[in-house]
C-alpha cells in the first residue's frame, strides 16, 4: 500500500482555523491572476501530511500567489503554500499556510473555509522578464519568489489541483480537527510559463517544518475566472479518506 | 484473437531482501506456464522510480530470462522509453537485437515516451520534447537494425558512421508498436505503420471508435520500418475461477489495487504545463474507478474477471471491437497468491482459450511493397 502522512494532529490543533459551520456561501472571483510555482521538496515533508492522506512521490510543493481584483471583501492578494499529496486516488494540495493582504480577507478565509491564512503584506509584480511575488508577516519577509522568462502557452496546458485544509470543523455536534476540501473551479483565459525561482521561503512562517525548495519543476502565470465554492466534502484526519469522507452537499448545489 | 501477459511487476511494501526476488520469480514461473499453455506473448514495461506500482526498470533483462525458460512465447519490450535521457538509441538497437537473437527471433518492440513527472523529472528529461524524440528514435531503429552501416544527424542525437552490432535475428526486423494511452496516439501509431499497444482498460465503445480510426488511417501510412504492423492489442486484468462470484470478487480486489497504485503516480500534466502532455492519459479513467484499494465495486466493462463463461463473453466483445490481442495483468502487489494465479492461468487455457481457437487471427504484419 502507498505510504501515508504521519502528522500528529493533536500537536497542531491549537493553531488551526475554526469554522463556525460548514455552510459558507460561495465567492465568485473573476479575473484572478495566479502565479504558481511547483518545486520538489525533501521527503521528510511527508510528516506534515495528515495520516488520512498519501504523500506524492517525489514530494513536491506549490507556492501560489493570486491577485483577486474583485471579491466580497474587496481586492486582495493571497499567498499560499501547499504540499502535494493524495486524498485516496485524487491529487490534492494540502494547505500548510497562507498570507492575505487584508485582514478582512484573512478572517473570511479562516472562518468560512478553514484556510490557515494570516493577515500580512503580499505583492505580485509583473515585469517583462519575470513575475515577482513577495510576502511578509509583521514586516518580516517570508517569501521571495519569481517566474523567470515568461512565455505564452495555451491556457488549456495549465492544470490546478484542488486543496485540502486542516481546520477545527463542526460535524455531528462536535467541533474537532477535520480535513476540508476546497475545490475552486477555473476558467482560464491566458497563461504563461517560465522557470520557478524561490530565493526566500521561511518554512517556519508557513507551518512547513523541514520544507525547502529543491528541484524546481515549473512556474505558471494565468488569468482565470475562479471561485471559492461551498464546502462539499470533509474528511477524518486519521483514517484513509476512502473510508473517512463525508459528503456535506451535492456538487456545487445552489451555486 | 491472441492472448498474452503484461507485467508492471508491482512489489508491495515492506521491501525486504527477498521481496523483489520473490515477485520476479513468481512472474517467471507464470511466464513459463503461460508458454506451455499456449499464450502467445509476454510484455514487460519500462518504468523507473514508481514505488510499489512498477519495479520493472530493466525489462530487457527480465525478458531475456523469460526467453531462456520458454520455447514459443514472444517477448515484448513494452515499452522502451524513447527519450535520450532514459535510453541512448544505439543502446536500444543493440539491446533489442541481442534479445532478438537470444530469444530466437521472438522479440516485439514497443515504443513510448513516459507519462509521469516522477520518471521524466528523475532523469531531468524535458517534457516538451518527448514526442519529438520518440519520433526520431522510431524512424532510426529499423535502420539501425538492418543497415550494415548507419549514421545520423538529428535534433536529439547524432552519430558518425558505424556498424551497429549485433543485427536483429528476425527478417526484416521485429514488429514495432506504440504504447497508446493518450487520445490521438493511436493515430500516431497508424501514420507510422506501427501496432497499437493499448494500455487502457475497458470501455468498449470508446476503444471501438479508436480502433476504427486506426484501421482507416493505417491504410495510408508511411511506415517507419520495413513493413506495416497493423495490429491492435489491449490490456486487461485476468482472474479466472470456477466459481464466478469468487472470480469476480478476487479479480476486482486485484484491479482495485492496481488502479489505486496507478492513481498515486504524479502524471506530468499534474505538475508541468506543457502542450506535449495535454492529456492525463490512463489516469482519469483509473481515478474514476479507484474507489479504494479494498473497495468491492469496480467499474470498467469488459474485464476478464470471473468464471470462464463471463470471461468468454467479455473477450468476444473485444473481438467484435476489432482487438487482435489481449495482454493480461495477472496480479497487483501480490494480492492474489501465486498458486491461485497459476490456477487461474490453467483454467483460462482449458475453458476460455478453446472458444477462440478458430478466431481469424490478423496477419501479424504486412510486408511493404
Amino acid at each position: 500500500m502507498p505510504l501515508y502522512g504521519t502528522l500528529d494532529t493533536a500537536s497542531v490543533a491549537a493553531r488551526l482555523p475554526r469554522l463556525a459551520d460548514l455552510d459558507t456561501e460561495a465567492w465568485s472571483l473573476p479575473k484572478a491572476e495566479t502565479l504558481q510555482l511547483a518545486f520538489e521538496v525533501p521527503t521528510d515533508t511527508w510528516a506534515l501530511l495528515p495520516k488520512a492522506m498519501h504523500p506524492a512521490v517525489p514530494a513536491y510543493a506549490i507556492v501560489a500567489v493570486t491577485r483577486y481584483s474583485e471579491s466580497p471583501v474587496g481586492p486582495f492578494v493571497l499567498a499560499m503554500l501547499r504540499l502535494a499529496g493524495r486524498a485516496g486516488a485524487h491529487p490534492r494540495g494540502f494547505v500548510l499556510g497562507g498570507v492575505a493582504s487584508s485582514a478582512a480577507a484573512a478572517n473570511a478565509l479562516r472562518e468560512r473555509w478553514g484556510l490557515p491564512v494570516e493577515a500580512g503584506e503580499v505583492s505580485l509584480v509583473r515585469r517583462h522578464d519575470r513575475v515577482m511575488a513577495r510576502a511578509s508577516l509583521g514586516g518580516r519577509p517570508i517569501l521571495d519568489a519569481a517566474l523567470v522568462n515568461p512565455e505564452a502557452i495555451s491556457p488549456s496546458d495549465v492544470q490546478y489541483i484542488n486543496w485540502v485544509t486542516l481546520a477545527q470543523a463542526p460535524l455531528d455536534g462536535v467541533t474537532k480537527p477535520m480535513l476540508v476540501q476546497v475545490d475552486p473551479k477555473h476558467t482560464l483565459h491566458k497563461a504563461e510559463r517560465g522557470r520557478p525561482e524561490v530565493s526566500l521561503l521561511d518554512a517556519a512562517a508557513w507551518n512547513a517544518g523541514p520544507l525547502k525548495p529543491l528541484n524546481p519543476i515549473v512556474a505558471t502565470m494565468a488569468v482565470s475566472d475562479t471561485d471559492l465554492p461551498r464546502i462539499r466534502f470533509v474528511m477524518d484526519t486519521e483514517i484513509p479518506v476512502f473510508k473517512g469522507t463525508r459528503r456535506i452537499r451535492e456538487s456545487r448545489e445552489g451555486e | 484473437m491472441k492472448f498474452g501477459l503484461f507485467y508492471e511487476i508491482s512489489v508491495p511494501r515492506p521491501w525486504e531482501r527477498e521481496t523483489e526476488r520473490t515477485v520476479y520469480n513468481n512472474c517467471l514461473e507464470q511466464v513459463k506456464l503461460a508458454d506451455e499453455l499456449g499464450f502467445e506473448q509476454v510484455w514487460a514495461v519500462e518504468h523507473h522510480f514508481l514505488e510499489e506500482y512498477s519495479h520493472c526498470s530493466a525489462p530487457e533483462l527480465f525478458l531475456t530470462a523469460c526467453a531462456m525458460v520458454t520455447k514459443n512465447i514472444r517477448v515484448g519490450h513494452g515499452i522502451v522509453v524513447c527519450v535520450p535521457e532514459f535510453n541512448h538509441p544505439i543502446k536500444i538497437a543493440e539491446r533489442t537485437a541481442t534479445l532478438d537473437i537470444l530469444s530466437g527471433g521472438r522479440l516485439e518492440v514497443g515504443t513510448g515516451r513516459s507519462a509521469t513527472w516522477t520518471e521524466l523529472g528523475g532523469f531531468r528529461a524535458d517534457p516538451d520534447s518527448t514526442k519529438k524524440s520518440w519520433d526520431e528514435f522510431v524512424r532510426c531503429l529499423p535502420r539501425m537494425w538492418t543497415q550494415e552501416r548507419f549514421s545520423f544527424q538529428g535534433e536529439f542525437w547524432s552519430m558518425p558512421e558505424r556498424t551497429i552490432l549485433p543485427k536483429v535475428y528476425q527478417r526484416p526486423h521485429p514488429p514495432m508498436w506504440v504504447a497508446v494511452t493518450s487520445p490521438g496516439t493511436e493515430l500516431d501509431a497508424a501514420d507510422r505503420g506501427l501496432g497499437s499497444l493499448g494500455l487502457t482498460f475497458g470501455q468498449f465503445a470508446e476503444q471501438e471508435k479508436k480502433i476504427a480510426e486506426y484501421r482507416r488511417r493505417i491504410q495510408l501510412c508511411e511506415p517507419v520500418g520495413s513493413f506495416v504492423n497493423e495490429q491492435v492489442a489491449t490490456v486487461n486484468f485476468l482472474y479466472c475461477h470456477e466459481d464466478d462470484a469468487i472470480g469476480v470478487q478476487k479479480g476486482r480486489g486485484m484491479a482495485n489495487m492496481f488502479n489505486y497504485l496507478a492513481t498515486q503516480l504524479i502524471s506530468t500534466r499534474e505538475v508541468y504545463a506543457s502542450r506535449s502532455y495535454q492529456s492525463l492519459g490512463l489516469l482519469p479513467q483509473l481515478r474514476r474507478q479507484a474507489v479504494g484499494p479494498d473497495a468491492n465495486q469496480q467499474g470498467g466493462e469488459g474485464l476478464a474477471l470471473g468464471g470462464p463463461e463471463r470471461i468468454i463473453k467479455a473477450i468476444k466483445n473485444w473481438e467484435s471491437c476489432g482487438v487482435d490481442r489481449i495482454n493480461f495483468l495477472l496480479n497487483a502487489n501480490e494480492v492474489i497468491p501465486q498458486a491461485e494465479v497459476m490456477a487461474s492461468l490453467r483454467l483460462f487455457a482449458r475453458e476460455v482459450m478453446p472458444a477462440f481457437k478458430d478466431s481469424a487471427a490478423r496477419a501479424p504484419a504486412k510486408a511493404v511493397a
